[in-house]
């Protein structure tokens, strides 16, 4: 009897279960280019699944047979494609009810998670982990799902991308996301991924909506205890721009602020590239072209010489009615994707 | 993942191993008794891509044997019209484009039946804009780019609604100024590389503001880390990778001074084998086809002496580009 836990090795070549299907070996033609030699296991597993797919078969033993594969080479796209189909199939013929194979979207979605564990930067497992619980229709449980995967790294963009596509999906546009990013950004003020999810969930959402009272003033707040803890993470800033730009508030709103970070007449005091730049800014707005050029000056010379030729460019740009670069009219539309 | 012998890091940074990078490309083919070959089967059509456009640039263009890679590339295409990674996988827009930009740059795009290419590209792009990559329907913006660079090189644009898909991309933008995956994904250097493409294919760049444009390129110079590494996001690590995706969206920007490039290209050339050639993501680490083409696309960016030209919008050589397209 063919097993169909993960742990257990199945040698396709003698097990029983098995001898109804023919392995197909490689065809590499004619073709040098395409010679590979492989490890025998993954040989004989992929000749095996080349003889499934040539009958289009699908049975609980094909999980077995693509999970020793995916086991060995996690992003090899074909074979999550031909489990899914598998899976699909199983569910519409009732072969989940099997008593020997016993399987269960929800064993699915444990075993993809273990996957996931073991392979962070792979594409596929999150693909997979979306079309099934679009399937399902049904995302109980999968925040902690993603929330596991922050705790190692929580900047994951795979695992960020399934978190979107969840929120939107399932309107999640709540509380418990605010709290969660809430946290991540309490453990990491510098973790840019938060930053954006918290901004998709709090104020890109809305289109050209207005936001609802007090939620513009509570993100200046969480924005400007974050730039106090760390003044030269650039997240919070352009976070805090953003805000400022979606409640329509002047930069000059910022002064005094930024001038606690870049107090632009004690230069041994600076502790910020990003409030001199915004400061550069409302100097200019305000007409005193004097101090906006020594902000930009300063930044040329000592606190971002890397980036000097762009320095340079906003200086050139002082006085003129041409736009400094910190405008973004736009914002994200966000689509459900049903 | 690398079990191949450790890496000889140069401690002479001013110096590009031209014959010896040819052949660590050369060399991978021959590798196929390797572990890791197998393991990266699903990436080999776009490994002879990035193979061959690395010796295009190294300007050795017929390093690997001409016949023997288009027939490998036919060997791929689906009948449905798209390419699989190799005979034996599906076809997915990653793999067409790499197999049109092969076909492209050897001159051979009658060698595949190339309408079959075009139906099949059309037919990934969903009523929002995005194309899928795949039957599977996972969107991207890296699938709009892949699948409009195919059908510009194959000037057959006409197949599909790119006044969507450009909307699409323009609704990627984020408040700090990139672009990500969709909408409200988090801004990444390499989704802006894909976005800006669209829109330098398509002739949209325009549709940015010039304060958005000035915005994004004042991102992007901030990828540059106090040792003159790039990264793809904030508070990241540095990555050779970024040389390419961070530059040639500079690039297309007209942007390109922003960044120091003299540190730049100190750094990437710290990240080269000097004894067996190729560049790892950075010093330390195992080299591979794929950073060692990037760090090449980087270098010709900024015009390193004895490189050919690279095209930012397409990733292949200018003059396979103007062979295409006509002049600029």
């Amino acid at each position: 009897m063919a097993s169909y836990d993960s742990d257990d090795e199945v040698d396709y070549a003698t097990d029983p279960a098995w001898a109804h299907i023919t392995p197909l070996p490689q065809d590499d033609g004619e073709n040098p280019l395409a010679q590979i030699a492989y490890h025998p296991d993954y040989v004989v597993a992929m000749s095996y699944l080349r003889g499934v797919m040539a009958i289009n078969y699908h049975s609980a033993q094909v999980l077995k047979l693509t999970a020793d594969i995916i086991g060995m080479n996690a992003a090899h796209y074909t074979v999550w494609g031909y489990r899914f189909k598998t899976l699909m199939a199983l569910e519409a013929s009732n072969g989940f009810n099997d008593e020997e194979t016993s399987w269960s979207w929800r064993k699915e979605l444990d075993w993809v998670q273990s996957i996931a564990k073991q392979y962070e930067k792979n594409y596929q497992i999150w693909h997979h982990r979306q079309l099934i619980i679009n399937h399902l229709n049904d995302a109980t449980g999968e925040r902690e799902r993603t929330n596991e995967m922050f705790a190692s790294d929580s900047k994951n963009y795979h695992v960020w991308t399934y978190r979107q596509w969840l929120v939107k999906r399932f309107n999640l546009f709540d509380k418990e996301e605010l709290d969660t990013m809430e946290l991540l950004l309490k453990e990491d003020v510098r973790n840019n991924s938060a930053w954006n999810h918290r901004y998709f969930i709090t104020l890109g959402r809305l289109g050209t909506d207005s936001p609802a009272d007090g939620v513009i003033n509570r993100e200046i707040e969480l924005a400007k205890v974050a730039i106090s803890s760390a003044p030269q993470n650039p997240s919070p800033w352009n976070y805090l721009k953003a805000v400022l730009r979606k409640g329509n508030i002047g930069l000059a709103s910022l002064k005094d602020f930024c001038e606690q970070f870049a107090p632009i007449d004690s230069e041994d005091e600076i502790k910020s590239s990003h409030a001199l730049d915004i400061l550069s800014e409302i100097y200019d707005e305000t007409g005193n072209l004097g101090k906006a050029e020594q902000a930009l000056v300063l930044l040329a010379a000592k606190y971002d010489p890397v980036r000097k030729n762009y320095w340079r460019y906003r200086k050139r740009l002082l006085g003129s009615n041409e736009n400094v670069p910190t405008a973004s009219e736009k914002t994200p539309i966000v689509h459900a994707t049903a | 993942m690398s079990i191949s012998s450790p890496v000889a890091f140069t401690n002479n940074p001013d110096e590009l191993f031209v014959k010896k990078h040819v052949k660590y490309i050369q060399s991978l083919d021959t590798r196929k008794d390797e572990f890791e070959y197998w393991l990266t089967e699903h990436l080999r059509l776009n490994g002879v891509y990035w193979g061959l456009t690395a010796l295009h640039l190294l300007n050795d263009p017929t390093a690997l044997p001409r016949d023997e890679t288009i027939n490998f590339v036919k060997s791929c295409q689906h009948p449905s019209g798209g390419f699989g990674a190799h005979p034996d996988h599906d076809a997915h827009l990653l793999y067409t484009l790499s197999a049109i930009q092969i076909l492209a740059m050897v001159d051979a795009l009658d060698a595949v039946d190339t309408a079959a290419t075009v139906t099949y590209v059309a037919g990934l792009q969903k009523p929002s804009g995005v194309f899928a990559g795949d039957e599977w329907g996972e969107e991207d913006t890296r699938f709009v780019y892949t699948g409009l660079q195919t059908l510009k090189i194959l000037d057959r644009l006409d197949a599909v609604d790119v006044e969507k898909a450009v909307g699409f991309v323009l609704a990627c933008q984020n408040y700090d100024g990139g672009f990500g995956v969709v909408p409200g994904a988090e801004s990444h250097s390499g989704q802006i590389f894909t976005c800006l493409g669209v829109l330098s294919l398509t002739n949209s760049l325009d549709r940015l503001s010039t304060a958005s444009r000035d915005q994004l390129a004042g991102w992007l110079a901030q990828r540059q880390l106090p040792n003159g590494g790039l990264n793809g996001r904030p508070e990241k690590l540095e990555d050779v990778c970024y040389s390419w995706w961070v530059l040639s969206s500079l690039a297309m920007l007209g942007k390109l001074h922003w960044i120091d490039q003299n540190k730049l290209v100190g750094w990437i050339l710290s990240c080269q084998d000097e004894v067996r050639g190729g560049f790892a993501d950075r010093k330390g680490n195992a080299v591979d086809v794929f950073h060692t083409v990037f760090a090449l696309c980087g270098l010709s960016l900024v015009g390193w002496g004895g490189l050919k030209e690279v095209d930012p919008v397409y990733c292949m050589p200018v003059e396979t580009t103007k062979r295409l397209f006509g002049s600029k």
